[in-house]
């Protein structure tokens, strides 16, 4: 007899233990018998399970692909949002306060997010084209496709805002509802450009120095773009608090929604990358 | 201390463990029985499964091929190693407690 308590406990453990374990442990309390303390043992013991999870169970490949393909989509996410801000303020030619924080920030944040883009861009690039390469000698249609999205869905995507543009905008460009449609379609477009290449790593499993590279370079990338994130908080607090009238900063809860936002994809972006390059550095020093 | 080595005091049930598979090869019911007979403790399975995936990723215990789901464990060479080094360690500890106990409080020991 399986107690459900029990069973119901080790699903509280992370999958890979579960795999290794779940089998052997179903089988002591089959002989042993379970209930709430045998219950309450398991759910106690599956939390260490998690923040130290035993190295012979990391599948460190399957770790960086996950850990890549997640930091890939917050990071086009964050990405997005940073390209809003700067719709927002600079693209406009419209001229903040004079505070030198903001200027600061401003400036930091272009460096950061080039820099981080092109990290992420060289890392990324050998993976990708061995993938490509993989996809196109075995006619695998389908990754085919999701390894073009990157290049794909951009282009859709200005070709779309061209003709909008052309057909939507007036003398002083698009109206505000356009815009939140562009805006929208910009983050669609950069989800499903980011989604493409995770699909991929997902059906064709890539190992070796390229996935490392590309997990490391990920981990460098999301941290250059911590800071950019950062640079965005401390401008749009800045312009929240001492430049209200500038380009509709006087819509706090509209500022706030967006911060928390830009907090919370800067927080998944460093968090899966740091367990990526984690993954991929612990490779190198294995025995 | 190296990895490998037992830390002295979270190893106890480590050395339980190990000290239940140094009779031989033993699946998860068959040790918390050993440890039970023995030690009068009975181990949870949490409990047992936490020092189990401990004692693996260290390279004390392997599991030994199985088509049953009582899968059957034995203790390594550095396992071995590594018991004996704590059970000198526990046996010094045991030996200078009693010696202290007698000369203090005249105690005899059992």
């Amino acid at each position: 007899m399986r107690p459900p308590l029990a069973r119901a406990a080790l699903a509280l453990y992370p999958p890979s233990w579960r795999a290794r374990y779940g089998a052997e442990i179903l089988a002591l309390l089959d002989d042993s018998g379970g209930g709430l303390a045998a219950a309450a043992s398991l759910a106690w013991h599956a939390l260490p399970a998690w923040f130290y999870p035993p190295r012979h169970l990391h599948d460190r490949p399957a770790r960086m692909r996950a850990s890549l393909a997640t930091a890939l989509v917050s990071w086009s996410m964050l990405t997005g949002l940073g390209l809003v801000f700067a719709q927002l303020t600079q693209l406009q030619g419209l001229a903040p306060a004079a505070l030198p924080q903001i200027r600061w920030a401003y400036a930091v944040f272009d460096v950061t997010l080039a820099t981080s883009a092109l990290i992420a861009g060289l890392g990324g690039l050998p993976l990708w084209l061995l993938m490509l390469r993989r996809a196109w000698r075995e006619q695998r249609a389908r990754d085919t496709v999701y390894l073009l999205l990157p290049v794909i869905a951009p282009v859709a995507y200005l070709v779309g805002l061209i003709v909008t543009t052309r057909l939507a905008g007036g003398a002083s460009g698009v109206s505000p509802g356009w815009f939140g449609v562009i805006t929208l379609a910009g983050f669609a477009a950069a989800a499903t450009a980011a989604a493409g290449p995770g699909l991929a790593l997902r059906r064709l499993q890539p190992r070796g120095p390229a996935l490392r590279l590309a997990a490391t370079a990920a981990g460098v990338s999301a941290g250059v773009m911590a800071v950019a994130a950062i640079a965005i908080v401390i401008a749009v607090t800045s312009l929240d608090l001492w430049a209200r009238q500038f380009a509709g900063y006087h819509h706090a809860t509209v500022s706030g929604i967006y911060l928390a936002l830009v907090v919370a994809t800067a927080t998944v972006t460093t968090v899966s990358a740091t367990r990526g390059t984690r993954a991929a550095l612990a490779r190198r020093s294995a025995p | 201390m190296t990895p490998r080595e037992l830390d002295l005091l979270q190893g106890t049930l480590d050395v339980l463990v190990l000290r239940a598979l140094s009779w031989g090869p033993k699946h998860g019911y068959a040790i918390t029985q050993d440890v039970a007979e023995t030690m009068g403790v009975r181990l949870s399975a949490g409990t047992l499964y936490a020092v189990i995936a401990r004692l693996e990723a260290r390279g004390l215990i392997e599991p030994l091929e199985s088509d049953d789901r009582r899968r059957p464990y034995r203790i390594t060479m550095a396992g071995a190693e590594a018991l004996a080094q704590q059970s000198e360690r526990m046996s010094k500890v045991a030996s200078v407690a009693r010696e202290r106990l007698s000369t203090r409080l005249g105690w005899a020991g059992a």
